[in-house]
């Protein structure tokens, strides 16, 4: 049994001896912008991951995804144990590992750039931790031989990182990792050194790799794509904090708040200022000055469930929601990029940017310089709080 | 002569010009050891008289005389030197090593404080503290033993320095935290995965520190006085002050020969470890 249990963990970096200076320098009384960007750094130190709890089932394969510097690597350093633990409980299975050693862990890790062994050939690097667990020699034969025919490195058993391709050199790094068995497989950035067409092929060999060894997998990325391709469910991560635990189809279609569902997605969503209005039938509807829209069944009875009073919103559409018709919020084409199957349309809307996806039917369209009116369906409206951007449906 | 000529004329010139300085100082770094080969097969009539460039023909004799001589064994001696400048040249190396590679991939407090402090030791000339050194091998009876030429040499701020640079260029932290993840033990870390990747410094560091304690002559000279563990430069300044009657400069000069000897092989075995890129793979570069 592998599951990983995650109870309120933090890390707190203490503060260099230039910080504390810095800390202390600063003026009583300062703008609150200063104040917003400093959040993390309190008197014990920065923080770098905050109350972060999570119950992970066996064979689950989490994705934890958010921009550099949100505490997804720091976490996974932590479950890995390369990390201390400032607060918090980590269990694997039913063991407290805290302060576990992380040979003693059973958790195997692949590393963003391979960390391969330099003077040992593949064969060996692969074979490293069964030689340090003194197993039979035939064994570890059988065991790296199993290992290569799984990432198909056979060939390259005996030759040196130095003379392995970036993808080769990755295979090797996650057959060091799996060919002990581990109970959790950590991932950190694994894809993002390499260019982006072998980063798709990796992707799908993971997919793969993943139903042929059937392990926990806690996997760290920035990519919102790798997020959504690979996890059963991704953790959104911002500023230390989670944002959001879902499913990759929950945290597209429902994002927790402005923040993921701008992440989550590409290209990435379109925001309006409406007001949340309730009509004459009692049903929620949102309203721009040129355009208003009844949300959809699923929306209305979600927010008549949370009684949510009028109020101004940030309301939010996804590119592939948005149509092109005879009224609606008006505006500019001003780039048109050719994706292969469809447009998407750059719109100057009151200098704002807003990107439409416009099929292409086959047809080579010239949208640039246009005039256009943008309507968007119910259920493809999001809305969010302006106080402090929560989604106001749940 | 047109352009293209008028370059090529130039850029021979140049060449000429480059490969005789190059000559020039390949001479006179050869001329030596030309010196110190003709000389070993001379004989003291021949090297006290007129000085020629041409080698002489008692090679095998010199050779001879310096196993035979009565006040000094010259094996036991290059046994003597050889210990002494190897187990210490692998010691020194190795701690150094260890050293930087603690100071490198651990986080501890006062590490500066330690770092400054072993940086400090380089400041004090090796005479001042050997003074003190001396003193207090004799107060406690621990002269004429060879490892109080060895232990000391084992603390080495230079050699730790150069190791902790070559580790801060070379040792992402990644393979470390690798290693560990593999299940390895700190101590195992360090010497199935460290010790591989810094073998060029560890190599260079090694014909340093050989030669340094091969030639080493002022610790010796004042820690050993029995004779059967005299090092090669002491013997070599044994034949030099001997009477008139014993005295042959043709011996003294086929010893030294045989003393550069050792350093020469050590030099060729261990010059074969110093190559570029053995981290290249490892990592993303």
């Amino acid at each position: 049994m592998a599951e990983l249990k995650l109870r309120n963990v933090k890390k707190i970096y203490p503060l260099r001896e230039d910080q504390k200076k810095k800390k202390d320098k600063k003026p009583a009384v300062e703008d609150k912008t200063v104040e917003k960007a400093n959040l993390q750094i309190t008197d014990k130190g920065v923080v770098a991951v905050q109350e972060f709890s999570i119950d992970i089932a066996d064979k689950e394969f989490v994705v934890l995804v958010g921009p550099s510097g949100c505490g997804k690597s720091t976490t996974l350093r932590m479950i890995a144990g390369l990390e201390d633990i400032t607060e918090g409980e980590l269990y694997i299975g039913d063991t407290l590992v805290n302060s576990i050693e992380p040979k003693d862990r059973d958790i195997a890790m692949v590393f963003q750039n391979y960390a391969l062994y330099p003077h040992m050939t593949v064969r060996e690097n692969i074979a490293y931790s069964l030689k340090l667990k003194h197993l039979p020699k035939e064994e570890i034969e059988q065991k790296v031989v199993e290992a290569a025919k799984i990432l198909d490195i056979e060939q390259y058993l005996d030759r040196k990182p130095k003379n392995l391709s970036g993808g080769q050199r990755q295979r090797v790094a996650i057959g060091r990792a799996i060919v002990r068995n581990p109970q959790v497989l950590l991932m950190d950035e694994p894809l993002s050194n390499l260019d982006a067409k072998l980063r798709n092929q990796m992707r799908a060999e993971i997919i793969k790799l993943r139903k042929k060894i059937n392990t926990t997998f806690i996997y760290v990325t920035h990519d919102q794509v790798e997020a959504m391709t690979l996890g059963d469910r991704i953790v959104v991560m911002k500023d230390g904090y989670i944002q959001q635990i879902g499913t990759p189809q929950e945290v597209y279609s429902h994002p927790a708040n402005l923040f993921v569902s701008g992440f989550i997605g590409t290209p990435a969503m379109n925001y309006f200022d409406a007001k949340l209005v309730i009509d004459e039938n009692g049903d929620y509807k949102v309203v721009t000055p040129e355009y208003e829209t009844v949300l959809s069944d699923g929306k209305q009875a979600r927010l008549k469930k949370l009684n949510v009073p009028e109020q101004d919103v940030t309301l939010g559409v996804r590119p592939d929601h948005i149509v092109l018709y005879d009224e609606g919020i008006p505006g500019k084409v001003e780039v048109s990029e050719l994706m292969g199957s469809s447009y998407h349309l750059h719109i100057n809307c009151n200098g704002k940017d807003v990107i439409a996806i416009v099929p292409t039917e086959g047809k080579e369209l010239d949208f640039v310089g246009t005039e256009v009116k943008m309507t968007f369906p119910g259920y493809g409206c999001h809305i969010f709080s302006k106080e402090d951007t929560h989604n106001l449906e749940y | 002569m047109d352009k293209n000529q008028k370059a090529a004329v130039k850029l021979f010139i140049s060449r000429l010009l480059a490969y005789v300085f190059v000559a020039f100082f390949v001479i006179l770094c050869i001329f030596f050891f030309y010196l110190l080969l003709i000389s070993a097969s001379k004989t003291n009539f021949q090297l006290q008289g007129k000085f020629s460039f041409l080698p002489g023909s008692s090679l095998i004799v010199n050779f001879k005389n310096a196993l035979n001589d009565t006040m000094t064994n010259i094996p036991r001696g290059m046994m003597n030197s050889f210990i002494v400048a190897a187990t210490s040249a692998l010691l020194t190396t190795y701690f150094s090593a260890l050293t930087a590679y603690a100071t490198h991939v651990y986080d501890f407090k006062f590490k500066k404080t330690v770092q400054t402090f072993i940086i400090a030791v380089m400041m004090i000339p090796p005479q001042v503290s050997a003074a003190g050194f001396v003193q207090l091998a004799y107060k406690y009876g621990l002269t004429n033993k060879l490892w109080v030429l060895i232990i000391p040499s084992i603390a080495a701020p230079s050699i730790y320095f150069y190791m902790k640079q070559y580790l801060e260029a070379t040792l992402p932290l990644e393979m470390v935290e690798a290693s560990r993840m593999d299940g390895s033990s700190e101590f195992g870390t360090f010497n199935r995965i460290v010790l591989p990747i810094m073998k060029p410094a560890l190599a260079v560091q090694m014909i340093f520190s050989f030669v340094a304690s091969w030639n080493n002559f002022f610790m010796p000279g004042l820690l050993l006085t029995k004779p059967e563990l005299q090092t090669v430069p002491i013997m070599i300044s044994a034949l030099r002050s001997a009477d008139f009657a014993k005295f042959d400069l043709g011996k003294m000069y086929m010893l030294i020969l045989l003393a550069i000897l050792p350093v020469t092989i050590v030099y060729l075995c261990l010059s074969k470890f110093i190559i570029k890129g053995v981290t290249s793979g490892s990592v993303k570069g």
